[in-house]
């Protein structure tokens, strides 16, 4: 039996008014003495910038990255700083924690995972400090604003195109992005309701996530390719799977008309639907969201603006107008010859 | 019963035992597996792996560990790819990526060997600069056109032994002749059984290992022309997680983490056992979430099923009278450069 002596009674009274004190106290979330005001926002010769983005190793992300930084120079107000989230929310909602800690006049980021970055994206808001959500919208967040491509849009622009063009009961296999990812599933959501709701008769006859890579989207169709003689079309919620998929029976002569569908219209997509070896592709245009970005975190920093949420467009990249997509791309210097 | 399956060691081969077998249940799950394209096909997209799966087996027996090999597998590749733009030279490119791995490499060896810091944390350092320079190198954009460059990782010679698998054959020979016929073989055992013992017993340690990272370098440099030949793409941002992947391997293979014990075949069957399965688990259409389950699975049940095995035969040989000739005693890894060879060596 416990024998209660006068420093174990002590030690218990001790933690229970420990524990009320803690009760009665708010507990909430954020970084120490950054609570924002509703006071007007200061005007400054030159604000401070953070752009926090998804990860550098992403092609896509790094491109966003550098028109970010080449949009900014047209705005002598505007100092740019470009953070690195490694495709880690870890790394993500403490690169964001510090930029409130830092107190940048804006922060945009592009959310590696929405629903975990939410939190923190709040925080910013919270700081009374400008919040763009780009690439992709975060949802949910009183006070922040947004500029995105829409990815349901992007996907049900080439689900529409393939209607047509993907032939009667055919067979086609579908690349997803990484599980849970927005795009991914938004894109894949809109070639359900856009192609296949439409087309009962074309057949999925293999379908698996290849993580945006070309890679493993090449050794899954190596294996599809051999598992099923006939292959009509492929369907890939980006252009990397696309061309990866295409790369695996390149030189297969039984799959020499197969029709491919991405999204993102990436130089190398870009090239492929130019020499007809793609079929088509969605463009997100990079330098669009930046040219919107910067405008619109200039705008809400110097008050011509309170709040912006905008969208850019999703263009259908084919092989009548791709000369026009790669000439774009060789003036950003991303196709070399 | 005949005396030379009496004396069979099952726990020996076990790991070709568990080879077979997965071998003869995905023939019996898929007609198309044992299509001879799909062969080929499975050897094709293990080769990348199983060739850095051998650089790392060479580092684990030494008692090291290489987590950089993804990154600097990407850096190697890319430098490969852009010198080939560059130059046209095909030979030229491929001597780049060698460069660029060796390079890497021997400042992991140099950290490592001369200045004594562990493998582990030199090596994590290594991966981050590696990528970091890829990234730098590329600004994060992917590198297209690459022309004949593409021979390497798609080509076929005489029209039907796919080029990488032929880079196979001829570097697991090599391996094999370097850690079973050479004297350096034997010491790279030898240090990573007991590193004092075989520094008491002559071996000129950091020699060792500084000629495995070389030998690493030279494997992961190769890999990454290969990769980036066999997707028709410099990419910066390729193999993330293969450090991993590359360690898997071997340690399937009966590779000891403690050092000093391994051998080449068994890494292969380890890469094979993996790709067979990633494989034939596409070839009915299982998923890929059911897919890592399964991968993880037999992973954990194959290593285990080896140690088991071993146990087993190490109490048996330990119980049976050595005088009668029936067994012997296993030596103590490392207990001396011969010794500890004789004991830890699978080929």
């Amino acid at each position: 039996m416990t024998t209660f002596t006068r420093r174990r009674f002590i030690a218990l009274g001790a933690t229970g008014a420990g524990a009320l004190t803690l009760a009665a106290c708010s507990v909430s979330t954020g970084t120490p003495g950054t609570a924002g005001s509703e006071a007007p926002r200061e005007q400054k010769d030159s604000y401070r910038v953070a752009y926090i983005a998804r990860a550098q190793a992403d092609s896509f992300a790094a491109w966003l990255a550098n028109e970010m930084q080449a949009e900014a120079a047209n705005y002598p107000k505007l100092k740019l700083e470009v953070f690195d989230g490694q495709a880690d929310d870890e790394v993500e909602n403490k690169l964001i924690e510090n930029a409130v800690a830092n107190r940048f006049d804006a922060v945009i980021i592009q959310a590696n995972n929405g629903e975990a970055q939410k939190p923190y994206i709040q925080q910013v808001v919270d700081a009374n400090i400008v919040t763009i959500t780009t690439n992709p919208r975060v949802e949910g967040i009183n006070g922040a604003n947004s500029i995105d491509a829409n990815p349901y849009d992007q996907g049900a622009v080439v689900a529409k195109a393939a209607l047509e063009q993907v032939p009667q009961d055919a067979s086609v296999v579908v690349l997803k992005g990484p599980a849970g990812n927005f795009h991914s599933t938004q894109r894949r959501e809109a070639w359900e309701k856009e192609f296949f709701a439409q087309r009962p008769d074309v057949k999925i006859v293999a379908e698996d996530i290849a993580n945006w890579n070309k890679d493993e989207a090449l050794t899954l169709m190596e294996d599809w390719s051999l598992a099923n003689a006939k292959i009509d079309a492929i369907v890939s919620m980006n252009d990397n799977m696309a061309s990866g998929a295409l790369e695996a029976v390149k030189s297969k002569s039984a799959f020499r008309d197969i029709l491919a569908y991405g999204v993102d219209g990436t130089p190398e997509a870009t090239l492929l639907v130019q020499s007809g070896t793609m079929t088509a592709t969605s463009l997100q245009n990079a330098q669009e969201l930046a040219k919107l970005n910067m405008k619109a975190v200039n705008d809400l920093l110097t008050g011509v603006v309170t709040e912006v949420n905008d969208n850019i467009g999703n263009p259908l990249i084919t092989e009548k107008n791709a000369d026009e997509y790669v000439e774009l791309y060789r003036k950003a210097g991303l196709i070399k010859s | 019963m005949p005396a030379r399956l009496k004396t069979f060691d099952a726990g020996r081969y076990s790991i070709f035992i568990i080879l077979v077998v997965v071998f003869a249940a995905a023939s019996l799950l898929s007609e198309n597996f044992l299509n001879p394209d799909n062969l080929f096909n499975v050897v094709r997209q293990v080769a990348v792996i199983t060739i850095l799966a051998y650089g790392a087996m060479t580092l684990i027996i030494g008692g090291m560990i290489d987590l950089s090999a993804g990154a600097v597998m990407a850096f190697a590749g890319v430098a490969s790819v852009m010198l080939y733009k560059s130059s046209g030279s095909l030979l030229l490119a491929v001597l780049m990526g060698v460069a660029v791995g060796v390079a890497c490499n021997l400042v992991n060896a140099f950290l490592v060997a001369t200045l004594r810091t562990p493998a582990f944390i030199v090596t994590l350092g290594m991966m981050l600069m590696a990528r970091g320079a890829v990234l730098e190198l590329t600004q994060g954009q992917n590198v297209l056109q690459l022309g004949d460059f593409i021979l390497i990782g798609q080509g076929n010679l005489n029209g039907w032994l796919p080029i990488p698998v032929l880079i196979l054959v001829v570097v697991t020979a090599f391996i094999w002749y370097l850690m079973n016929q050479t004297r350096y073989g034997r010491a790279v055992y030898a240090v990573g059984g007991n590193e004092e013992a075989a520094r008491a017993a002559g071996i000129a340690v950091e020699r060792v290992k500084y000629k495995a990272f070389l030998v690493n370098g030279v494997l992961v440099g190769l890999a990454g022309v290969i990769f980036m030949a066999r997707v028709n793409a410099g990419l910066p941002n390729a193999g993330i997680g293969y450090e991993l992947q590359a360690i898997t391997a071997p340690i399937i293979g009966g590779t000891s983490f403690s050092g000093g014990v391994g051998g080449v075949f068994g890494t292969l069957a380890g890469a094979l056992i993996v790709g067979i399965l990633g494989n034939i688990m596409n070839l009915i259409g299982i998923g890929s979430y059911v897919q890592q389950i399964v991968m993880g699975l037999i992973i954990v049940v194959a290593v285990a099923y080896d140690v088991f095995s071993k146990r087993g035969k190490a109490k048996t040989t330990i119980l049976k009278n050595p005088a009668k000739g029936e067994g012997t005693t296993p030596p103590a890894a490392g207990q001396g450069a011969e010794p500890a060879v004789g004991a830890g060596r699978r080929a």
